[in-house]
């Protein structure tokens, strides 16, 4: 089923154009990654689909429902959850209230509970880590904290922009691996990534952004495999 | 600092000059009374800490907010039969009046700020427009609602409404304390307590704090910012209705068109003073400035010098701590 689809969107900063007539959809339960160079689009993309940034042209459909005219803070409740690139740690809250903050639209209690549980359990550091003020946690610490937040609205698509940046090599691999785990447990992910190869490892699907259009889409294997693709983004020539 | 003055003598009659002995005299009622008007800047301060702390904009027209809540004290006092004489009314019937009188200055206050909000500064957010057109709007809506005001009700200072004879109630190293002060200071402590909690401890309040810190992470969490906006409007709006009643309990005839504009500095030095986007530092810094003002005024013997002392305190505490007393913290959790 089609949880998630662009239909000829364009985006504009002023009468600057970021994204030209954009198209693509992602499927229920996928990792769809989209990898491309600084500038490329890819955060416009994100915040397109989270509703921060509206198109000029095109519209967006999320569950059979169109979403191109509604409000960010209510595509939150619908299940559209974003991770912000830099990750958007409110800093001056504690690891708890962060969390709190990512559940603000839920009245279930219950649910609620259920969702620290499995946010502690994917990220054992931050049940450690429960009153430490967000803005002096380490980088990695953050980013685990940015992802843990967005899971805390229970959402059907999880957007992740960057969740690799700045972060130690085996580092890496590890948030890599957690997010196969959350896919796993049921939710859609779409992906930005600069480290293009773990990106396209993991993903079912994926496009290549250049400079505001897609330029190829296939499967994560398809995409590693294409000989340009290798040359421009996985730093092999 | 303060002594570079008193090496150039102007005249054999020195134009300034410090009566120390005057103000050990009267330290005590100098503070006291320093405190009392201290509260009343402190609640005038939320307003335009609140409104700094999720908008990054000096709401220069908070001072109206106070003013048209003043107008709706005086009124609706008046209108009750309350005159510049003392009211022979028995305490019970004062009591209730004056209740009546502050909620209605609260609705009046936090009506204008909201209407502030819809017709001037949401417009402009919806165009993105930059900083310094919402200040320049801050600026035309404060003298906008000040000429209102004066179309109205005309350029003279209204009747002098006297709510009750402030009672001696007890008596600190020699200086009296009276029922109003107690009543002030005791009010506004527990109003700022209140609205530091509501900030603390509600959803709403959590929901100001991540707007306060970052607006785009916010509403990514489902935080409608632009709910939360009205809100801080309309939570400084009742801070300063309530400051309007205190404020005309102890000056009974203050109340005109422009009068609005030394206190709403005031509170904006104060709540720059404790930190501004702290509700906290709002509170300190307005006490602070209330009793420190009260001092220069006796210590340099001249009521003119009130203001002056008290920013000369405001740039030495800002060359020291640029963000205040207490920081701009309107998203810390812990101070
Ligand atoms: N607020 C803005 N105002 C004007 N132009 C912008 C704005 N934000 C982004 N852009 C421009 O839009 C284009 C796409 O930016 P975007 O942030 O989407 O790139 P990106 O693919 O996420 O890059 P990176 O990998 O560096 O994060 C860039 O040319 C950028 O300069
Ligand atoms: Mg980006």
């Amino acid at each position: 089923m089609t949880l998630l689809e662009l239909k000829n969107v364009s985006v504009s900063y002023g009468r600057i154009e970021a994204i030209h007539d954009m198209s693509f959809s992602v499927e229920e339960g996928e990792i769809v990654s989209l990898i491309g160079a600084n500038g490329a689009g890819k955060s416009t993309t994100m915040k397109t689909i989270s509703g921060l940034l509206n198109p000029s042209r095109g519209s967006l459909t999320f569950d059979g429902q169109e979403i191109t005219k509604m409000k960010a803070h209510i595509r939150v409740v619908k299940g559209i959850s974003q991770a912000p690139e830099g990750r958007g740690i409110f800093p001056g809250m504690t690891v708890m209230e962060n969390l709190d903050m990512g559940a603000f639209g839920r009245k279930d209690r219950s649910g609620m509970s259920a969702d620290f549980e499995r946010v502690f359990t994917l990220f054992p550091r931050l049940a450690e880590r429960k009153t430490q003020i967000g803005g002096t946690m380490s980088g990695g610490e953050q980013q685990m904290l940015a992802i843990g937040r967005a899971l805390m609205s229970a959402p059907r698509l999880l957007l992740l922009d960057e969740p690799s940046m700045g972060l130690a090599p085996q580092f890496i691999k590890q948030i890599f691996t957690i997010i196969t785990e959350i896919n796993q447990q049921g939710t859609t992910i779409l992906l930005v990534e600069q480290n293009a190869n773990q990106a396209l490892a993991r993903a079912h699907r994926a496009f290549v952004l250049e400079t505001g259009t897609i330029t190829h889409s296939g499967t994560g294997k398809e995409l590693l495999a294409n000989p340009a693709i290798k040359e421009a983004y996985l730093g092999v020539g | 600092m303060l002594d570079l003055l008193l090496v150039h003598p102007v005249s054999a009659n020195d134009w300034i000059s410090f009566d120390i002995p005057s103000l050990i005299q009267n330290f005590w009622s100098a503070t006291f009374d320093g405190l009392t008007f201290g509260a009343i800047y402190g609640l005038i301060a939320v307003g335009y800490t609140l409104v700094y702390g999720v908008l990054n904009l000096i709401n220069f027209a908070h001072s109206e907010v106070f003013i048209v809540g003043a107008y709706a004290v005086v009124l609706v006092l008046s209108a009750l039969g309350f005159g510049p004489s003392v009211p022979t009314l028995p305490l019970s019937s004062i009591i209730l009046d004056l209740v009546l009188a502050l909620i209605i200055a609260m609705l009046a206050s936090a009506a204008t700020a909201f209407v502030l909000e819809r017709v001037a500064y949401r417009p402009l957010r919806k165009r993105n427009a930059p900083r310094l057109v919402f200040l320049i709007t801050a600026i035309g809506a404060s003298f906008a609602i000040q000429y209102t005001i004066f179309l109205v009700r005309g350029a003279n200072a209204e009747p002098a409404v006297t709510m009750f004879q402030a009672q001696p109630v007890f008596d600190v190293f020699g200086t009296i304390i009276n029922s109003q002060q107690i009543i002030i200071v005791i009010a506004a402590v527990i109003l700022m307590i209140l609205t530091d909690q509501f900030i603390r401890r509600t959803r709403v309040g959590r929901g100001i704090r991540a707007v306060a810190q970052d607006p785009d992470t916010a509403t990514l969490m489902g935080v409608n910012k632009e709910r939360i906006i009205i809100i801080t409007f309309i939570v400084g709006g009742i801070l300063a209705g309530a400051a309007a009643l205190f404020y005309v309990m102890l000056v009974p005839s203050g109340v005109q068109y422009n009068g609005g504009f030394v206190l709403g500095v005031k509170a904006f030095a104060a709540a720059v003073l404790g930190g501004i986007g702290n509700v906290r530092g709002a509170l300190l810094g307005g006490l602070l400035l209330g009793i420190i003002g009260n001092y220069g005024q006796i210590l340099l013997g001249d009521s003119q010098w009130t203001d002056v002392v008290a920013f000369v305190i405001l740039v030495l505490v800002l060359l020291v701590k640029p963000t205040g007393i207490l920081g701009t913290s309107l998203g810390r959790s812990r101070a």
